[in-house]
């Protein structure tokens, strides 16, 4: 490379390795993007690409023998501050914006107002300031209302908008985190093109990415990361979406890859959904049986994270449902209960544990009348029940009825709540990340319990971002892709690898069958 | 993820903390040093008898509070509700209404509120705090309606059946007294042994989960509300049976006194939770120092000086307790 092409750059990073105790999240990688550039940055989870986005941010240290110049001039690193002035202007998935204030506060957030000579803020300035910026990205918005009211790409283009804008040093380099992630269709349009206008405009665009969409489509060249090494920078255009995988996944995947097998037997239909839609997901279609265990894999933004709530049905949704033949309505979790169904929700510090009351209370929230004779509930029937399941599921410590939930681990918490709905002996059992800060020990127990569940002739449903838990479990594997259910996965189909690529592959024209 | 908890204590500390039974040994000492200041005063029966007496309509109201404060709600409403059933059934009884008319009334508007402080809080979303806060003004200004601003004797020849209903004595102790006890049992009952009990605990607790467990959360809330309009109303009764006069005036004092007794409760027999026989020991256990020291001579005030400082502590302690546990 010649001094002058290094000049040019907007980005040049050396040698940029990253050690967090054992483990090396980041060896010796090394990128260079041009000005005016648009650069994706894919991986899969743990590759590390958020560990070389943090670093440039001056978020994290990273091990010396690395060189960074931005625009030509040399980085200090470890310092946000220094990564603003430099030239670099991140976009984080959560866009950083008050939902209350309106743009021209959001934009004014960490730069100041403009103000007259008696010092007080000049609204009529800051107003037209703000406008020109959203129409120098393509957005005519009104900048007196509460972003929260903004669309979703409105908002995002407040925020980039906020990251362009002078301050000291004129910006060299935009970093974009997912940033048509929870964008439906249409939006993520209007984001490519407002991606475009900056790249054009001079300032080199970096995003990091999961949606093959966003990279065939904005990208010019594309960066791929795999267990924290570099492994290789391609343009886009000639790149197909097949070698952009095994890019990713590191092998090439072959038509019927090996994977588990389960013979399970399954009984007639129990659960039905037809055209069923909610705020992220539209039209879906599944069926199914007793005895099956079918999962659900999808990235942020696919529209995985409503569908355990959406089945079962104690939100407000579109479409129908039907279990056991009967109409499920909506937003009436006490009807679902009375049907059948259960749902063990994800994070269940907010959605499912009484943190400071005892299992015991934890585990008959959803039947406590269950020891009433008399009108009196009898504690000691109750706690011989609860014992039992506390047993059946192997919490630990065993037989302690009156310990409060919080002082359960993660893993143990986690078997109380699916004690409380086993307990109910379920028709249909909805799992969303059943095994999301659990430990190893834990979590193979709530497998077995899964297999148990299925065998026993519920119908289990699993949502999990975890594609090795989906392998062990699931007869079925239902990819959710932009809100749809967009493809299904069986038998020797089902494997990590597929589930990862079908998961962050391009939205195919026909919908699942 | 956090360890299991070691529960079996290995190493003995002492413990200046407030543990479960710690309202009875201050209730105790309390006894101890009034008994020594001033024993001539304080060891009588009659005044015992004046402590329950006195503090009987209290419990009523703080009983009263304890299921909307299980379910997560404030209730602000509870002094204002006794107020107004105060004065309704003085203004029924002084207007040729019997006893069930102007009784019965009472209570019906104590369903009333309780109703109008649900749809406030349940459909409209309003802060329970906030909600009650403007609901219990818009009692007061009832009050003053129902008395045309100004009170309402009850003459004792001429309502002699109905002064019975509180005033009559049994074993040395005035109706009132068992009625306060009758309400603890059938509370009690309600929070430790059924199903509403959870449910009002569980709402509480973590309302999200509860809806996703099948509780129907916005009904429990309500059935909270309108149980402690009608045990306020009912208080409002016992109020007016023992006192004889009624005036816009006459449930502002009962407020903080509930909620101390019910948040100091909250740190005793059953800690973490609100509980009636914690409200029960809170309430002796305040009655008893503000009756000692008025025994000794305190002025009046020494009242609402003991109420705020054990609401205070109360809180504070029972933040501490929680942060100890978890």
């Amino acid at each position: 490379m010649t001094s002058a092409t290094l000049a040019t750059s907007a980005l040049s990073v050396r040698n940029a390795t990253k050690i967090f105790g054992a483990q090396v999240a980041l060896d010796n990688v090394s990128i260079e993007v041009a000005a005016g550039e648009v650069r994706a940055l894919v991986g899969q989870n743990g590759c590390g690409k958020s560990t070389l986005i943090k670093i440039l941010a001056g978020f994290h240290e990273p091990e010396p023998g690395i060189e960074v110049l931005v625009g030509g001039s040399e980085l200090a690193l470890g310092d946000p501050i220094a990564s603003e002035a430099a030239g670099l202007r991140f976009v984080h998935q959560d866009l950083g914006l008050v939902g209350n204030l309106d743009t021209v506060d959001n934009m004014a957030l960490g730069q100041g107002y403009i103000t007259n000579a008696t010092k007080t803020i000049s609204w009529r300035k800051e107003r037209s300031k703000a406008r020109e910026a959203l129409a120098a990205l393509g957005y005519e918005i009104n900048v007196n209302m509460p972003v929260a009211a903004l669309q979703m790409s409105e908002r995002t283009a407040v925020a980039i908008a906020r990251a362009m804008s002078e301050r000291g040093t004129p910006p060299k380099m935009l970093i974009l985190d997912e940033p048509t992630a929870n964008l439906p269709g249409p939006e993520a349009q209007r984001l490519y093109q407002l991606v475009r206008r900056v790249a054009d405009s001079g300032v080199a665009v970096l995003f990091v990415s999961h949606h093959f969409d966003e990279v065939f489509e904005m990208a010019e060249s594309v960066t791929v990361l795999r267990d924290g090494k570099l492994i290789d920078t391609r343009p886009v255009a000639g790149l197909s979406e097949d070698e952009l995988i095994e890019l990713v996944v590191g092998r090439k995947l072959e038509e019927h890859d090996k994977g588990q097998a389960d013979n399970r037997e399954h009984g007639e239909q129990v659960l039905q959904l037809s055209g069923v839609g909610g705020r992220n997901v539209s039209g879906m279609d599944l069926t199914i049986h007793k005895g099956e265990v079918v999962g659900v894999a999808g990235i942020t933004g696919s529209g995985r994270e409503e569908v355990a709530a959406l089945v079962f049905g104690g939100h407000e949704r579109s479409g129908e449902i039907l279990v056991d033949g009967k109409a499920l309505p909506q937003n009436r979790p006490d009807i679902s209960i009375a049907r059948g169904v259960a749902l063990v929700p994800a994070e269940r510090h907010a959605n499912a544990s009484l943190l400071d009351q005892t299992l015991r209370e934890n585990i008959t929230l959803v039947d406590p009348g269950r020891h009433v004779s008399l009108g009196i509930l009898r504690r000691n029937p109750e706690k011989s029940d609860v014992r039992v399941w506390l047993d059946r599921l192997s919490v630990k410590p065993s037989g302690q009825t009156e310990y409060k939930m919080n002082q359960l681990s993660g893993g143990n918490q986690q078997k109380v709540i699916l004690a409380r709905w086993l307990r109910q002996e379920p028709s249909v059992l909805v799992l969303d990340e059943p095994t999301q800060g659990v430990d190893v020990g834990a979590k193979a127990d709530i497998h077995t319990l899964v297999d148990e569940a299925a065998a026993q002739g519920a119908a289990v449903l699993v949502c999990s971002t975890d594609h090795e838990e989906l392998v062990r479990v699931c007869d079925r594997v239902v990819i959710m892709r932009r809100g749809r259910a967009a493809e299904i996965l069986r038998g020797e189909q089902i494997t990590v690898d597929n589930i990862t690529a079908a998961t962050i592959g391009r939205d195919s024209a026909e919908p699942a069958a | 993820m956090s360890e299991i908890k070691e529960v079996a204590a290995p190493r003995r500390r002492i413990n200046f903390g407030f543990d479960k039974y710690s309202g009875i040994y201050v209730w105790a000492l309390l006894v101890l040093i009034f008994a020594l200041w001033i024993p001539d005063l304080f060891l009588q029966t009659s005044t015992l008898k004046q402590v329950l007496t006195f503090q009987a309509i209290s419990a009523i109201v703080a009983l009263g509070l304890l299921l909307p404060v299980a379910a997560g709600a404030f209730d602000l409403t509870i002094a204002g509700t006794l107020t107004v059933s105060v004065c309704f059934t003085a203004w029924a009884l002084t207007n040729g209404h019997g006893v069930v008319v102007a009784a019965g009334g009472s209570i019906l508007i104590g369903i009333v509120i309780g109703l109008v402080n649900s749809l406030v809080v349940v459909k409209l979303k309003v802060d329970s705090f906030i909600g009650t806060l403007g609901m219990s003004s818009v009692l007061i200004a009832i009050a003053y309606m129902i008395t045309d601003s100004s009170q309402i004797v009850l003459s004792t020849s001429g309502y002699a059946p109905f002064f019975e209903f509180a005033r009559t004595e049994m074993f040395g102790l005035p109706r009132s007294v068992y009625y306060a006890a009758l309400i603890a049992l059938f509370f009690w009952w309600i929070l430790e042994y059924t199903p509403g009990g959870r449910y009002l605990y569980a709402v509480g607790g973590n309302p999200v989960a509860s809806r996703l467990a099948g509780v129907r959360v916005g009904r429990v809330t309500m059935i909270a509300f309108i149980s402690s309009g009608v045990t306020s109303a009912f208080a409002g009764i016992v109020y007016l049976s023992t006192i004889g006069t009624a005036t816009p005036d006459s449930g502002s004092g009962y407020l903080l006194p509930a909620f101390s007794a019910v948040f100091l409760g909250a740190t005793q027999i059953r800690p973490g939770r609100v509980n009636v026989p914690g409200t029960l020991v809170a309430i002796f256990l305040l009655a008893t120092g503000v009756t000692g020291l008025q025994l000794a001579g305190a002025p009046s005030y020494v009242t609402q000086l003991f109420n705020g400082a054990a609401l205070i502590i109360a809180v504070a302690l029972a933040s501490r307790t929680a942060r100890r546990q978890g």
